[in-house]
């Protein structure tokens, strides 16, 4: 299995798009700090006393609270915010500023989203190639059982989406330490008994696990089209379809119960870390479920049709 | 014929759609041997082969490889098993030597050593290190034999072979098979169009016409010897042929009879005498051609070429 997963490496890299991809994911990370650093430089406008900010927010979320049309979770969250800003006014700690240093290492979470689209170039065409290059009856005419081979491809999909996820967060960090100023502020947050600091690099960590899961799910079912149908295009065409439409089905569909058993409802883990949610009434450990059950029907279907499938032609 | 056979055909069936592709097909191949297949456009010369590599499922009968199903241990079976089907594709983005590797991974015990071994077998090692997109037909198909024999099948088979190679080439490759089927004792099946390359290739052929086998023949053994007659008037040579006990066969002009050498004096003699006039006696030799028309009769492969 070992010697497969080499071969498909092997094969990935002696392209050049893959290079080119990579190229692309670093310049484009690079090219987005660059950007909120100059667009920071030139809006030099005056800031707001931040004790002034967050009593304003304080305002606010207490404005919310006191409006009974809440259900159990968005109480919970507004009154952890709530803790929150209690807590930095009564101790004078102030909030990140959004263009510090530690904001931007916390903000790993965009790096998936570059990363999906690669990876599910990669994907796509992983399987689909070796039809359209007519290469796949050289490799399926080896003593090596069919579902061997099939494994080895979409353990080099994961592992390049993986690999990806590294590199951009290698480069942002980078830019990160290149661009910006440390900040004075302090992450926190509200843990359910207590208002707790947050470190920078933590955080960052967990955001691009957390959005690993969309590279992850996304990929898969690149791959599974493109194994289906043998072709990359459909494959690369329908993942990034679903990719960007699905936010905006489950907007259509947010009031009925079963937007909460589609899958684009879960791709996005990240929410998890933030306050603003289109469904409610979902856990993480529901979503992650939700997902398990997603990747392996796609991974059935690409396994049988696969297995089964006449080389012909 | 004694020996034991490397690989068997059992009955193979496969059915696609309600089309019967293969019929029943039964078919013994044997060690250092090398088997012809024939048959006419759309006779499922590819179909069989594309099963015996595991590349399509039979729908019924057995591949038996080396006295074991390939069903049952399909690693095991494939392990035996050289293959180039149809022309062979690389991957043109690596180079010849990455794909050498590729596949040589997917072998057991293919080591670096016999990986260079090959190369120079099959004279590629000054470009062996360059993209396979920059080859011509003919490098292409000498490093499809190289990854087909990478490690030492005992069984090889060969889908068109010769395509595109010069006619040196082909020479040199038919030289080739025949030294690793003689001296290896390997067992080469070879599905061509190009009736004249498989008779100087092969030591018995295989006709499949219509997924049925119609025929096998040895080619080494001595073939029965044929004369050309051309007599006028030519009812009386015939009948006088024919009572001679000859099975005489009209062809062109005259006829065509299973007469030995050593028969030929007396029977010139014998029309001399009834004073006939003789234009020709000369050897005829049937060419495969000839044979595999016979055999499939003609019009099948007019009707399946205008399809």
């Amino acid at each position: 299995m070992l010697k497969l997963i080499q071969n498909e490496w092997m094969k990935l890299w002696s392209k050049k798009a893959t290079w080119i991809m990579t190229g692309l994911l670093v310049f484009a990370i690079l090219g987005m700090f660059g950007l909120t650093k100059w667009i920071d430089t030139v809006n030099n406008y005056e800031k707001q006393d931040w004790k002034t900010s967050v009593q304003g927010e304080l305002t606010y979320v207490k404005e919310d609270l006191s409006n009974s049309g809440l259900d159990a979770d968005q109480r919970e969250r507004m009154e952890g915010q709530e803790k929150v800003l209690e807590y930095r006014l009564a101790n004078s700690i102030e909030p990140l500023d959004s263009n510090s240093r530690e904001s931007m290492i916390m903000n790993s979470g965009a790096i998936g989203s570059i990363a999906v689209l690669l990876t599910v170039i990669v994907a796509a065409g992983i399987v689909a190639s070796e039809f359209t290059q007519g290469t796949i009856k050289m490799l399926l005419s080896r003593p090596v059982k069919r579902w061997k081979i099939l494994t080895s491809k979409y353990v080099t999909v994961i592992s390049f989406g993986i690999f990806l996820m590294l590199i951009g967060f290698v480069v942002s960090m980078l830019g990160a330490y290149l661009f910006f100023q440390s900040g004075n502020g302090q992450e926190l947050v509200w843990n359910g008994k207590e208002v707790v600091e947050v470190s920078a690099w933590g955080k960052g960590l967990y955001m691009l696990l957390l959005s690993f899961a969309n590279v992850f799910v996304t990929a898969t079912f690149a791959f599974m089209i493109g194994s289906v149908f043998r072709s990359s295009s459909l494959a690369i065409g329908l993942s990034l379809f679903i990719y960007f439409m699905g936010s905006t089905l489950v907007m259509i569909l947010a009031k009925y119960e079963v937007v909460k058993y589609i899958v684009f409802t879960h791709m996005d883990l990240t929410i998890y870390e933030t306050d603003f949610r289109i469904v409610e009434g979902i856990t993480m450990s529901f979503s992650l479920a939700i997902l398990a059950v997603y990747i392996v029907i796609f991974l059935f279907i690409s396994y049988m049709t696969f297995i089964k499938r006449d080389i012909t032609a | 014929m004694e020996m034991k056979p490397i690989v068997e055909l059992k009955n193979l069936s496969k059915t696609i759609g309600r089309k019967k592709i293969i019929d029943n097909l039964s078919l013994s191949l044997y060690p250092g041997q090398i088997t012809g297949f024939l048959g006419p456009n759309g006779a499922g010369k590819t179909t069989t082969i594309r099963m015996m590599v595991g590349l399509m499922e039979p729908s019924g009968g057995d591949i038996v490889i080396d006295g074991k199903l390939l069903a049952d241990d399909f690693e095991e079976g494939l392990s035996k098993v050289g293959v180039i089907v149809e022309n062979p594709e690389m991957y043109k983005f690596m180079s010849g030597y990455k794909n050498l590797l590729h596949f040589a991974r997917m072998h057991e015990g293919v080591t670096k050593a016999r990986i260079e071994e090959i190369i120079n077998q099959v004279g590629m090692q000054n470009r062996i290190h360059e993209k396979v997109s920059t080859y011509s037909l003919g490098m292409r198909q000498r490093l499809g034999l190289a990854q087909a024999l990478l490690h030492r099948p005992k069984f090889l088979i060969l889908d068109e072979p010769t395509n595109g190679l010069d006619p040196a080439g082909i020479r040199e490759f038919r030289t080739y098979l025949k030294l690793i089927a003689e001296k290896e004792g390997v067992s080469v099946f070879v599905s061509s169009h190009m009736l004249s390359e498989i008779e100087l290739m092969c030591d018995r052929i295989a006709v499949i016409q219509n997924g049925k086998l119609v025929d096998i023949r040895d080619m080494s053994g001595e073939q029965e010897s044929h004369y050309y007659i051309e007599a006028f008037p030519a009812e009386a040579a015939e009948s006088m042929l024919k009572g001679e006990g000859f099975t005489v066969e009209a062809h062109e002009a005259g006829f065509i009879i299973n007469a030995e050498k050593t028969q030929i004096p007396g029977l010139v003699q014998q029309m001399m005498a009834k004073e006939m006039q003789l234009f020709a006696v000369q050897p005829h030799r049937k060419t495969l051609e000839d044979q595999f028309l016979e055999m499939t009769g003609g019009g099948q492969i007019a009707e399946a070429h205008t399809k």
